[in-house]
This record gives C-alpha cells, sequence and structure tokens, in this order.
C-alpha cells in the first residue's frame, strides 16, 4: 500500500513537474511551505485515485460493449436484482471516500490550527488594495498595484510581473509561524498566494485566521479571489520572504520611519516637501479613481484638476479625504493614513494641475481635526 | 422489533432484499418504521460526534 501511494505521488510530481512551485502551469504549485506541499500531495492522492477509478470502470464498459456486442449473438440477461452486487457497490465507494477523509481532515486541521504564531500580520481588503498592519510592532502600510496605466491600455509592452506587481510588497520571515488575521473594510475580497495554499475570503465584520510558515524566501504573488468591483483585478498580492535575521532588520528600519514620521506631525512643512510627499501618496491611493492628470473618471469618480468646489472651500475637501462621502466609492481614509499623509496629499491635489490654491494644509491641523 | 431494525438498517444502507420489501410493506405498521428510523438518525449522529470528539481528543 505504501509502494502505492508513493508511486501515485511520484507520479503525480511527474505529472505536474512543468509547474513545480510555480502558479502558472497545468497543476497546482507544491508550494514553499510544508502545508502547501501537504496539499499538493493529497490533491495528487486523490486525483490518482479518481484516475484508477475510471479506468476500471470505463474499462469494464466498453469491454462489455465489446465483448457481448449483438452481431456476435450476445443475448441480454432479464433479472431484477442482485443483493450482494448491490451491496458491494455501495459498500466499495464508502471505502473509497472514508479512505480519503482521513488524510484531508488531518491536514484540514492543520491549516485551521493557527495558534502559538511569532508573527501576526493583520490584512485589510480595501477596494482596491490591500492594507498590512504588523501587530504590536507600529508598522503598518497600504499595498497598492504598481503596473502602469499605460500597459493596461495598451500604449506600453507588458512588463514581466504584468498586474501582479505593487508598491510596496508583504514582507514576512521564513521559519517563523506567521499568524494572519483577515477583514475587509467595504466588500469582501480573498487574499490568495497559491504558493502557500492559503485563500481566504475577507469580510466586513469579520475577523478570518490563516497561517503560514514559508520554507525558502523569494517572492511571491497573488491576487484577489474574490470579485469585489471595477479594480478586482488590479489589487495583487506580492509577498517578499526574507531570512529571519534580514527581516528583523527590515522590521527595525520600519519602525524607525514610522516614529520619524510621527515626530514630523508637529513641525511646520515647507511647501515642496508637501507636494513631493502628496504625489507619492495621491499616486498610490487617489489615481486609480481620480486618475494620475487629476482628471477623473466622471460621474462616478470626479475630476479634481479645476473642480471649483474643492478650490474653494479646504475645510470641505479635508473633510472629504478624511471621512469620505456617504453614498459613493469614496472612502474614509483618516485611518488608512497617517497624519503627514492626509496633509501632504490634500495640499497636492490643491496645487496640482493648475489648482494653484497656494494652500499648504500643515499636519498639525489634520492631527486636532482627528481628535 | 428486530425484524424492523434490521429493514431500517438496511434503508440507512441503501441495499433491501425483495423478499423483505414486501414483507414489510405487506405486514409491517408504517409508525414502527418512523419510530425506530427517528431513533436510529439520532443514535447514528451521536455516535458520530462521539468518535469524532474521540478522535480530535
Amino acid at each position: 500500500m505504501r509502494k502505492m501511494l508513493a508511486l501515485m505521488t511520484g507520479g503525480g510530481t511527474l505529472f505536474g513537474g512543468a509547474s513545480l512551485a510555480h502558479a502558472n502551469g497545468w497543476n497546482m504549485p507544491v508550494g514553499v511551505t510544508d502545508l502547501s506541499a501537504e496539499i499538493y500531495t493529497l490533491h495528487m492522492t486523490i486525483f490518482w485515485i479518481c484516475v484508477v477509478i475510471g479506468i476500471v470502470v470505463f474499462g469494464v464498459m466498453f469491454y462489455s460493449l465489446f465483448k457481448f456486442r449483438r452481431s456476435k449473438g450476445a443475448k441480454s440477461a432479464h433479472f431484477h436484482e442482485n443483493t450482494t452486487v448491490e451491496v458491494i457497490w455501495t459498500a466499495v465507494p464508502l471505502l473509497i471516500l472514508v479512505g480519503m477523509a482521513v488524510p484531508a481532515t488531518a491536514t484540514l486541521q492543520k491549516m485551521y490550527d493557527a495558534s502559538d504564531a511569532e508573527l501576526d500580520v493583520m490584512i485589510t481588503g480595501q477596494q482596491w488594495r490591500w492594507r498590512y498592519e504588523y501587530l504590536g510592532e507600529d508598522v503598518a502600510f497600504n499595498s497598492n498595484m504598481s503596473t502602469p496605466r499605460a500597459q493596461i491600455t495598451g500604449e506600453e509592452e507588458r512588463g514581466e510581473h504584468y498586474l501582479l506587481e505593487v508598491d510596496e510588497p508583504l514582507v514576512l520571515p521564513i521559519n517563523r509561524k506567521v499568524r494572519f488575521l483577515l477583514t475587509a473594510d467595504d466588500v469582501i475580497h480573498s487574499w490568495w498566494v497559491p504558493d502557500f495554499a492559503v485563500k481566504q475570503d475577507t469580510i466586513p465584520g469579520f475577523i478570518n485566521e490563516n497561517w503560514v510558515r514559508i520554507n525558502e524566501p523569494g517572492i511571491y504573488r497573488g491576487q484577489c479571489a474574490e470579485l469585489c468591483g471595477m479594480d478586482h483585478g488590479f489589487m495583487p498580492i506580492v509577498v517578499h520572504a526574507m531570512e529571519e535575521d534580514e527581516f528583523d532588520q527590515w522590521l527595525v528600519e520600519r519602525k524607525e520611519a514610522a516614529e520619524a514620521e510621527a515626530m514630523g506631525v508637529d513641525r511646520e512643512w515647507e511647501m515642496d516637501e508637501l507636494m513631493e510627499r502628496g504625489e507619492q501618496v495621491y499616486g498610490s491611493i487617489c489615481a486609480s479613481c481620480h486618475q494620475a492628470d487629476g482628471g477623473g473618471s466622471p460621474p462616478a469618480f470626479p475630476g479634481l484638476a479645476g473642480n471649483q468646489e474643492l478650490i474653494d472651500d479646504v475645510d470641505w475637501h479635508i473633510d472629504v479625504v478624511l471621512n469620505g462621502v456617504s453614498g459613493t466609492a469614496m472612502p474614509a481614509f483618516r485611518s488608512n493614513l497617517n497624519p503627514v499623509e492626509l496633509a501632504a496629499v490634500v495640499t497636492y491635489s490643491r496645487n496640482a494641475w493648475g489648482n494653484d490654491t497656494g494652500d499648504a494644509v500643515q499636519p498639525a491641523e489634520i492631527v486636532e481635526l482627528l481628535e | 422489533m428486530w425484524g424492523v431494525i434490521k429493514s431500517v438498517l438496511a434503508a440507512f444502507f441503501g441495499v433491501q432484499k425483495e423478499r423483505q420489501r414486501r414483507h414489510d410493506f405487506e405486514h409491517g405498521k408504517p409508525g414502527a418504521f418512523i419510530l425506530v428510523g427517528l431513533l436510529m438518525a439520532v443514535v447514528f449522529v451521536v455516535v458520530i460526534a462521539a468518535l469524532a470528539i474521540y478522535v480530535a481528543g
């Protein structure tokens, strides 16, 4: 039996050989975690069981059709029941199903056991980006698709990682158990990375759990797997798995950067600084709807360039960015961006594309409004 | 009584002898089969649950 199982899974590896650890083949990837390899083995075992059943059933059927054909003088038998045969064809599938359910349940139990994690990462799905928060570490950022619009509209050649590249990947350590806490801000999304064998719905108002322990450093890519609106195809996932010490260093650097930015809240910012930071924030957060040139896509996404309402009323402008507009696609950004980013992005959209209001909104003003 | 239990078990499994089926339909009371069927369904669920709890430790 063991020999047979080894043969079957061995055959499976051969069958899916071209796609080893990659999502672009015909088969599911083996992946880079113990659990993903186990799921792959399970998948191939069940696949070969199905192949054997198929060969036996269709073999008997076609053999009978051929051997006992009418032109050779075969006569059909007339009988009503045969309890022995009925018992056998009921019991055999039952045993096969139980035989598959036992290892499948054992794997499921491991998948659901998110206890004893060394790192907790909160993953929030938003239309249309992912937000990653390293719980207890004061590090959080948004991860936006970085494929240029021109590649999507066909004005430029598509890059190597077309639609599967982001401005800031999720960074994780290898050899550590990482627990994911998954939720969403607006509609249901699904965080899916084939190489981890993780596909978990993120649901507003619920927190789902999943976990991963990556064996090999590398870049792993995935996509949102639950239709979530216009840019569903434009919110990819990129995970950068690092050696443990490299990750610790990265985390310290990110923490220091976050602290430095928090300190910057109190000081007066120059117009140039705000514009530079604002352009960056606008590009990653706002441009997917309001467009890089501020033209928007009316009527759903109003243009900001030359928008008289925006130019005339700075308080209204800040309120819209902080709190969103109910009944429209404009979300509230008060908890997704820090005060510096909020001040910078408002300043940028008040001065770019010929808006030229000259208003420099200070982070300190935003802090007051947030309290 | 034992005959009713055997017939209910056969129904759970999905296979019954034609002779026994005729006998049940001609001589059995429907109420007995329904009652035994419900009771054994409860027993089945309890056994499965106990097994799952035992295996999960």
